[in-house]
């Protein structure tokens, strides 16, 4: 027989998971899938009590749940977009003027391991001198 | 509205609409006509006093009490908005509005082109404003509002020229000195309230108290706290230090607020107030006393001032002082007679003595703003219109026969001459009061004529700043004066020796009917006294005869017999010195006292205030900035918090 | 399992320890980085993790195989769910993560539909897949970065972060266990204390009204058509009346558990020994139709005796076999009355309207102010440097 205290525990997991997330990635974006993913864990558990208890306060809770999730989908989504106007970039690092004068700022030291991929090679519109790149300049001889 | 309880809100609101009219005109750019709602509003107010009067004066109901409007209450305490309506703040009102009216045409002629001309018509109509509250209001918190609106006006207006150092000290010092008075005026009213069955409106106050008598002792502390109120406001000794130094405002500020009608506020006070002073005959004799010595010394000061209008201000002190005199026999003799002998006073005074500073304004406009008699004499011919007008305030003031200060003094003195013939205590200390009066009287002719004849006998001299456009000054200027001029002349009899009008209009004021009826007093009737108005005036001719024979030159050169006794009353008799040396010095050590005191405290709280700031210093890198970083705090803590609770709780 | 000889409430700290243990190094494995990131170890010590975490669920709160298909179903969504969970977290590509998340949502959607919560799960798909995953990939390709990123192969404070997180997750699945323990074991009276308003019929007793409505379709397909060709009337018409006993006792003692149950809870309370009904609407109805059951019950059974019994008067196989159908339906819907109401929308409706109606209000207002927000926010001019 599954039992609530199965619900419970599945929805706790998922929580913690989406805690990790939240905590860890710096995709602002991710980030906010990962508290979307923490709601869900929450409404897993009402959902859970709703049936155990045999009414359905729990599942109108998760009505609420649904619209201000949607609310803060819509907002959270604006601000990162104005965000990402204002610095070309969507990491929540970058937002840390905010610490207090004198502490030194958090900067990525180890660089990122794949080198930038080359530009795919284009075509030069007709009639027009194409420009070379310098490893083709020298291919070029 | 013909009602007068209707009229009443309308004359109190009449100049504060004034006020906001005029401060609206100076900001957008209309600060030339911001005169003329003042004139507007105080005449059509002058016009509605006066119905006001009329109305009060004939028919059986004398006062009207209008409904009370909560204002704000906390337990016992609860404080109404009522305006009360009788001959006594009916005639007050008539005379404030009256004589506001013809100021404000003046100085719309003294003030043209200053640059805060806006301004000084705001504050004025505020002012106007606030002393027709002070006169209605009937509800003693009420009354201190106003009566601190008034020194708010004042502090403003004596500090009106606030680039001038001097003037700025004036102000503050008026408002301090008064502040001093105020205090105990608040103490008083808080015991009153106490006393009085926690009432605080002046009507219900009164009724209680004349139901319930009571401790003589208590009485007698509330009178002489309010009278504390009344010698700060209406400068009298030993705080009547600041009214002088308040002539570094404008002149028509001066003539309105420091002669007419501001300082007499405390005068109103008492009269108002004169059912509770008629049952505290100790409280009584030292109002008298105070008054006695303030005539007597403001009036010995006045003698050798050379500055005209710090003259006018010294003889305001001690006019002021006759009132007090007059006030401090209510009670010994009846009450009814004493109110009326100082308000009558008061009356005539305002007229005169509003007249008198107007005339000292228009010499001081002529002469490029210079006021000391020494460097200008001999204007009779240069002015023609403010020698005439002056010379009336003159005479008034100095009690000629038949001009309204004689009368109003005869009527004080009068007081005096029954309260030394009563059957209560403190005779003689009235009748040493008399002569105080009598020699005061002289004093006063002779400094009055002396000032007189020293700005407008002799050979004629202007000061260089005056330049060459000295001149008679202008029709909107000397109008008020000659209406002044008439009502310094013959307000006085015209009112009272021989119809018994203003005595008669005053004696029907409840308040006072209960004060007689609480004094037990008998009734005086009214009788021209020949041995008194003799004595009055053979001393008020002594003294101009003095007067004339020591300066009809137009020039001071006086005898080496009195020149010390004049040197005391220039140097003020030393009182500013005095307090100087005997409140001020010690307190500036103790100042000095305090703040090294204050440095070790602020040591202390400095050592205290380092601690966080170590502490702050060491956990501040955990403030970098970084979202995610604090919510991995958050998470952290939340954890170790849940762990603690599940442990603990199964443990 | 039990190497070490620990008692149960050890067992299961120790799973739950080791599960998160596993889980915070998988997750600091598999979070994306520039350096030592594993993708094998990671895994390897997820699935570890979720080993244990399933040998913690059976060994904790009971083994789910009895009820096949839902537990079946159970596994199924859970792993769904907590499997594109961490690829969700672990995923570099964001536009990848966020179709994880919406596996994650169907899944969750599973576990609601598991949960008799058939309105939810077709809202929450509406909402979170059709509506809010679309409106993060829109800003995905509006603000995607060519090549590797800071955002994107970065993490902040794997290890930090892994164990911060599965801490408070071990913690939060400990106190589940203890509170189950608490409220299930055996208090001093040997009455399981139920700290939780009881349900309206107790498992065993739905368990034996399944029971019996098999046992009463297997009769009634063996039913002949014809009563006088009957062979062992005797052994049938036994049969049937073994059923009607049954019926009888079961229905009988569910009436009796509505009416007892809270009367020996609120009687220890209140020191007084009266009788208390359960109030709630969904108590009465069961009541009622238990009460309905035992009256079809005479009436069926003797019309089934006489059809066995070749009564002179007995109805046709067709009427007898339909009233059989009836009773059995009586007493499914009786054994299903345990479940939420059926008509899931209505009920919802009714209940948001009647109950909620100001949060529901509120919720719209918040709605609309956020449109409102959320437009004058992207479209505020100083945003675009």
């Amino acid at each position: 027989m599954i039992t609530l205290w199965h619900y419970l525990a599945v929805a706790a997991a998922l929580f913690g998971i989406g805690l990790v997330g939240f905590l860890t990635r710096r995709n602002m974006i991710t980030m906010f899938l990962c508290a979307e993913m923490m709601l869900q864990g929450v409404a897993i558990n009402f959902v859970a009590f709703a049936r155990y208890h045999g009414n359905l306060h729990g599942q109108v809770f998760v009505m609420f749940i649904l619209a201000v999730a949607a609310c803060e989908a819509g907002i959270a989504l604006a601000l990162v977009l104005m965000l990402y106007k204002r610095g070309k970039s969507l990491d929540a690092s970058d937002w840390q003027s905010l610490r207090e004068l004198g502490v030194p700022p958090a900067i990525d030291t180890v660089p990122l391991d794949i080198e930038k991929p080359e530009a795919e090679p284009t075509l030069a519109p007709a009639g027009v001198r194409p420009t070379l790149t310098a490893s083709e300049e020298a291919a070029r001889v | 509205m013909s009602e007068p309880l209707g009229l009443a809100p309308i004359i109190l609101a009449l100049p504060l609409i004034a006020a906001i009219l005029a401060a609206i005109c100076s900001r957008i750019g209309l600060a030339k006509i911001a005169h003329v709602p003042l004139i507007l509003a105080c005449a059509v107010a002058a016009v509605l006093a006066i119905l006001l009067v009329l109305k009060v004066g004939e028919g059986d109901q004398h006062q009207w009490v209008s409904d009370p409007i909560t204002w704000f209450a906390a337990g016992n305490l609860k404080v109404n908005f009522t305006l009360t309506v009788d001959p006594l703040s009916s005639i007050m009102l008539a005379m404030v509005t009256f004589i506001a009216t013809w100021i404000a045409i003046f100085s719309s002629g003294y003030m043209h082109g200053d640059k805060g001309y806006g301004r000084y018509f705001a504050v004025m109509s505020l002012f106007v404003f606030s002393m027709c509250g002070l006169v209605l209001a009937n509800n003693f918190l009420l009354l201190v509002a106003f009566w601190e609106g008034v020194g708010l006006c004042s502090y403003l207006l004596v500090g009106y020229y606030f680039e001038k150092p001097s003037a700025a000290a004036a102000a503050r010092k008026a408002f301090l000195v008064t502040r001093i008075g105020d205090t105990g005026f608040l103490l008083g009213i808080f015991l009153l309230w106490k006393m009085g069955g926690w009432n605080t409106d002046l009507t219900v106050l009164f009724q209680y108290l004349a139901q319930n008598p009571p401790d003589q002792a208590e009485l007698t502390t509330a009178c002489l706290l309010l009278f504390c109120g009344a010698v700060g406001k209406s400068a009298q000794f030993p705080l009547y230090v600041w009214l002088p130094d308040a002539m570094e405002g404008p002149t028509p500020v001066s003539a309105l607020i420091h002669a007419a009608t501001m300082v007499t506020a405390g005068v109103y006070l008492l009269a108002r107030c004169a059912p509770l002073f008629a049952m505290a005959p100790d409280a009584q004799v030292i109002v008298a006393w105070i008054g006695g010595i303030t005539a007597l010394l403001a009036a010995f000061i006045a003698l050798a001032q050379t500055d005209l209008k710090r003259v006018l201000a010294y003889s305001t002190v001690s006019q002021l002082g006759f009132m007090f005199l007059a006030l401090g026999t209510a009670g010994v003799i009846s009450p009814v007679f004493a109110v009326t002998a100082a308000m009558f006073h008061l009356f005539t005074h305002a007229f005169f003595k509003a007249l008198l500073f107007l005339t000292a304004g228009s010499v001081m406009h002529a002469m490029g703003g210079v006021i000391d008699v020494r460097r200008f004499g001999g204007l009779r011919k240069l002015m023609p219109v403010t020698h005439l007008t002056f010379l009336c305030g003159a005479a008034a003031l100095a009690g000629i026969p038949l001009l309204s200060g004689f009368w109003s003094k005869d009527l004080v003195l009068e007081s005096l001459a029954a309260a030394s013939e009563s059957d209560r205590p403190y005779t003689g200390a009235y009748f040493a009061l008399m002569l105080i009066a009598f020699l005061t009287a002289f004093m006063t002719a002779f400094y009055t004529f002396r000032a007189y004849f020293l700005t407008f006998w002799g050979p004629e001299r202007i000061p260089e700043e005056a330049g060459h456009h000295a001149h008679e000054s202008p029709a909107v200027m000397t109008i008020p004066l000659l209406v002044l001029a008439v009502g310094a002349l013959f307000v006085g009899i015209v009112a009272e020796p021989f119809t018994h009008w203003f005595s008669h209009f005053l004696g029907h004021t409840p308040s006072l009917e209960q004060a007689t009826l609480a004094s037990g007093a008998k009734a005086i009737e009214h009788h021209f006294n020949w041995t008194i108005a003799g004595l009055s005036t053979g001393f008020a001719l002594g003294g101009v005869l003095v007067a004339f024979l020591m300066y009809r030159k137009g020039t001071e050169t006086l005898p080496a017999a009195i020149e010390p006794v004049f040197a005391l009353s220039r140097n003020k008799l030393y009182v500013d010195e005095i307090y100087n040396a005997a409140i001020v010095k010690p307190a500036g050590v103790l100042a000095m006292l305090a703040k090294a005191f204050d440095g070790f405290l602020d040591a202390l709280a400095r050592l205290t205030s380092s601690i966080p700031r170590f502490i702050g210093e060491w956990v501040r890198p955990l403030q970098n900035g970084l979202v995610q970083f604090y919510a991995l705090s958050m998470a952290l803590g939340l954890t170790v918090f849940v762990a603690f609770v599940v442990l603990r709780v199964t443990r | 399992m039990n190497l070490f000889s620990l008692n149960p409430t050890q067992l299961a700290g120790g799973q739950i320890a080791l599960a998160a243990v596993l889980a915070v190094v998988g997750f600091a494995l598999l979070l994306p980085r520039p350096r030592g990131r594993s993708v094998a170890g990671g895994i390897a010590a997820l699935i570890g993790a979720a080993v244990v975490f399933a040998a913690f669920l059976y060994n904790a709160f009971g083994n789910p195989m009895p009820d096949v298909i839902g537990s079946v179903l159970f596994w199924l969504f859970s792993a769904g769910a907590l499997g594109f969970g961490t690829v969700l977290v672990t995923q570099k590509n964001p536009a990848r993560g966020a179709i994880a998340f919406a596996f994650v949502i169907l899944s969750t959607c599973g576990l609601f539909l598991l949960l008799a919560a058939t309105f939810l799960m077709a809202a929450t798909i509406i909402i979170y897949a059709g509506a809010i995953i679309v409106t993060f990939l829109f800003v995905l390709m509006l603000s995607q970065t060519d090549g590797p990123s800071n955002e994107n192969d970065r993490s902040r404070e794997p290890w930090f972060g892994a164990l911060a997180g599965f801490a408070f997750t071990g913690l939060v699945l400990f106190t589940l266990y203890l509170t189950h323990l608490r409220t299930t074991s055996a208090s001093e009276d040997g009455e399981v204390a139920q700290r939780l308003p009881a349900p309206v019929l107790t498992t065993a007793e739905r368990l034996k009204l399944a029971d019996i409505v098999a046992k009463l379709d297997a009769e009634n397909s063996q039913l002949p058509a014809d009563s006088t060709s009957m062979v062992d009337r005797s052994r049938m018409a036994e049969h049937f009346e073994q059923i009607k006993a049954e019926i009888v006792t079961v229905v009988g003692s569910t009436e009796q558990s509505h009416v007892g149950s809270l009367q020996s809870r609120l009687g220890k309370l209140s020191g007084n020994p009266g009788v208390v009904l359960r109030t709630d609407e969904q108590a009465v109805a069961v009541l009622a139709r238990a009460t309905a059951i035992r009256e079809r019950n005479e009436q069926v059974f003797r019309d089934v005796d006489n059809f066995v019994l070749n009564d002179p008067k007995h109805k046709s196989q067709d009427e007898v076999q339909a009233e059989l159908r009836g009773l059995r339906d009586d007493v499914l819907l009786l054994a299903g009355a345990a479940e939420l109401p059926a008509r899931n929308v209505g009920n919802l409706g009714y209940l948001l309207f009647t109950n909620h109606l100001l949060a529901v209000e509120l919720a719209g207002t918040l709605l609309l102010v956020a449109t409102i927000g959320a437009i004058s926010i992207a479209t505020r001019k100083g945003a675009i440097a």
